[in-house]
């Protein structure tokens, strides 16, 4: 049998056979990775409106973007004041390390340093760049408010109760924390006066 | 291409850790098959191949199914809306859905048809009859396992479908409220149900899975029956590798056109895959104008319909079910094949008719003139059985060659 067969065209024929088997199974497994991605809904979730409006001054509050948590303070003159002076103790002072950090609207020194579009209201993802956790608002100086939680020339901001991260009040990391960056800063705009779409 | 790869030094390191080489050896390359099988014996690794199928899309269905009889905002149930979510929301998830719904009809098609190549050819006679039996019990495995499958839309069919099967382990005597309490969690049909069905139907497909290999371990052992029915002997047999590997891939490919058609052009096959009723939330209030299960199972269906009292019509049924495990020893004849046999050839074919025929009178509404006709066939369908006992004693078979 084996002799009088054509060895090279069997071969062939065999190799495209499992060629074009091969694809196939293939192309079947393209749809069941697919279905394990964000489905339409999930997607269609992907966009948070909020009405910044409704933050009193002083005040923290968190959205929700995408199931992620979202910080919206409302900085008031003595907050906004707060961001100055401190440079020498931030990792990143101009949140230039990372694309995640900035935005295309931060064309100027002090839309860098506020990072927000309009600088009275700072919105930021409130995850924690370590590892995830939601860092804690203690927005006043010094320890008078927190005791040894801070160090001793606490600028005000936040606090990390996992790993002790710390971030002024435009949520920029303070150098000797185990967090690389500043908090990352999502795609938003404003719709209206205090409407926010953000995604 | 198999040659080379056992001639590898991986290959080496794995065969003398768990003896590949004469596993491959004994099951597929020096594994002897008759060289006479027809392409009625495609259809046990179309099963399997089915069975994977189902498996897989099970997992991923599973992924975003959700169990629950919940009301939502909408006014539907949970279940209800997780399966419009894959339908409309899931990437690929009508897919994968429909995949699953004409597999589970798919399925049937292909055991009904091995099935019946067992009963024309005489498969089931000694050696094999465990290996029937074993493919019995995974008969009864898939029936159970589309039952549950089809409570978990929880649409109307589903729902009334339930109320109905679990009804009839109430016509029991004496144990029957408790089985039927049992299945349910419940007086009714409720969420609990719909909890457990969910719970059964993953665990049933992992037990064919298993069983299925014990029926091919049977097979392994007394080997394949051929369309002659008779002992084979070795200089007519082939090995499984690579003769039957090719034919069963051309099998294959023939089955996956077919199958493709219908996931992709007509998944409903007209009400008869995925019934229009279903599309409707279950309702607990209201029963629809016409109730029949999925035609898989409407052949046992009618033999239920067709007693007059409730509790001999469930003993029917299972007995039309149970009956399967002793033909190998009701069929009293030694000749296997139908080729041989000119009166069971005559009457298996009137059996496949009137399972058909069954079939027809479960699907449709119920008449006074269907009732007959279903009447009748049940009563062929018993007579068939046990005719087997007595037939030997009238049939002249036909002389059975020596050799293929």
């Amino acid at each position: 049998m084996t002799d009088q067969a054509d060895q090279s065209r069997r071969n062939f024929l065999y190799v495209a056979a499992g060629g074009m088997g091969a694809v196939a199974a293939g192309a079947a497994v393209v749809p069941f990775v697919a279905s394990m991605m964000p489905a339409a809904d999930t997607l269609a979730a992907a966009k948070t409106e909020f009405d910044v409006g409704t933050v009193e001054p002083g005040q923290l509050v968190v959205i929700q973007w995408q199931g992620k948590p979202v910080f919206v303070v409302h900085r008031t003159e003595a907050l906004l004041k707060q961001v100055d002076g401190h440079d020498e103790m931030l990792k990143d002072p101009n949140s230039e390390a990372i694309p995640e950090v900035q935005a295309e609207w931060m064309d100027t020194p002090e839309k860098r340093k506020y990072r927000a579009i309009k600088p009275e209201y700072l919105i930021v993802v409130a995850s924690c760049t370590h590892l995830g956790c939601i860092p804690l608002f203690k927005p006043t100086p010094g320890r008078k408010d927190w005791g040894d939680s801070v160090p001793e020339d606490w600028p005000g901001g936040w606090h990390c109760p996992c790993h002790g991260s710390l971030y002024d009040i435009s949520a920029r990391v303070i150098k000797g924390s185990p967090a690389p960056h500043n908090l990352h800063v999502m795609p938003y705009k404003y719709l209206s006066d205090t409407k926010v779409v953000i995604g | 291409m198999l040659e080379k790869l056992m001639q590898t030094r991986l290959f080496k390191w794995l065969d003398e850790r768990s003896g590949a080489e004469a596993i491959i050896k004994s099951q597929l390359t020096e594994y002897p098959v008759p060289k006479n099988l027809n392409y009625m014996w495609n259809f046990g690794s179309l099963a399997l191949l089915v069975l994977t199928i189902q498996i897989l899309t099970g997992i991923f269905l599973a992924m975003f199914y959700k169990p629950s009889a919940a009301l939502t905002y909408g006014g539907y149930t949970v279940a209800f809306d997780s399966v419009e979510r894959i339908m409309r929301d899931v990437n690929f998830g009508w897919l994968i859905r429909y995949m699953h719904a004409v597999g589970a009809s798919s399925f049937f098609v292909v055991v009904y048809l091995h099935i019946a190549r067992g009963l024309y050819y005489g498969s089931y006679k000694g050696p094999r009859e465990l290996l029937w039996i074993i493919g019995v019990v995974i008969l009864l495995i898939m029936q159970g396992a589309a039952f549950f499958g089809y409570l978990l839309p929880w649409g109307q069919m589903s729902f009334w479908g339930a109320t109905v099967i679990t009804n009839l382990f109430g016509a029991l005597p004496v144990v029957g409220e408790f089985l039927q309490q049992l299945l349910r969690g419940g007086f009714s049909v409720g969420d609990p149900t719909l909890n457990r069905f969910f719970s059964l139907h993953y665990l049933f497909p992992l037990l064919l899975a298993a069983i299925v290999g014990g029926h091919i371990h049977a097979l392994h052992v007394v080997h394949s029956n051929n369309p002659e029915g008779i002992d084979i002997d070795k200089k007519d047999t082939i090995p499984f590798h690579p003769y039957y590997t090719v034919k069963d891939a051309f099998g294959v490919g023939v089955f996956l056109t077919i199958y493709c058609y219908i996931v992709f052009f007509n998944p409903q096959m007209g009400g008869y895959f995925i019934e229009v009723d279903n599309y409707t939330p279950a309702n607990n209030l209201q029963t629809p104008p016409h109730i029949a299960p999925v035609w898989y199972l409407t052949p046992w269906y009618t033999i239920l319909r067709s007693f007059e009292s409730k509790l001999l019509g469930v003993l029917a049924m299972g007995a039309s079910l149970a009956i399967l495990f002793f033909l190998p020893w009701l069929d009293r004849s030694k000749v296997r094949s139908s080729r041989y046999r000119p009166v069971y050839r005559q009457m298996v074919i009137l059996f496949f008719i009137c399972v058909i025929v069954l079939g027809y009178c479960g699907h449709s509404a119920p008449t006074p003139t269907l009732k007959l006709v279903g009447q009748i066939a049940t009563g062929y369908y018993f007579l068939f059985f046990f005719a087997l006992l007595v037939l030997p004693k009238f049939e002249k078979t036909k002389p059975l060659p020596d050799r293929v």
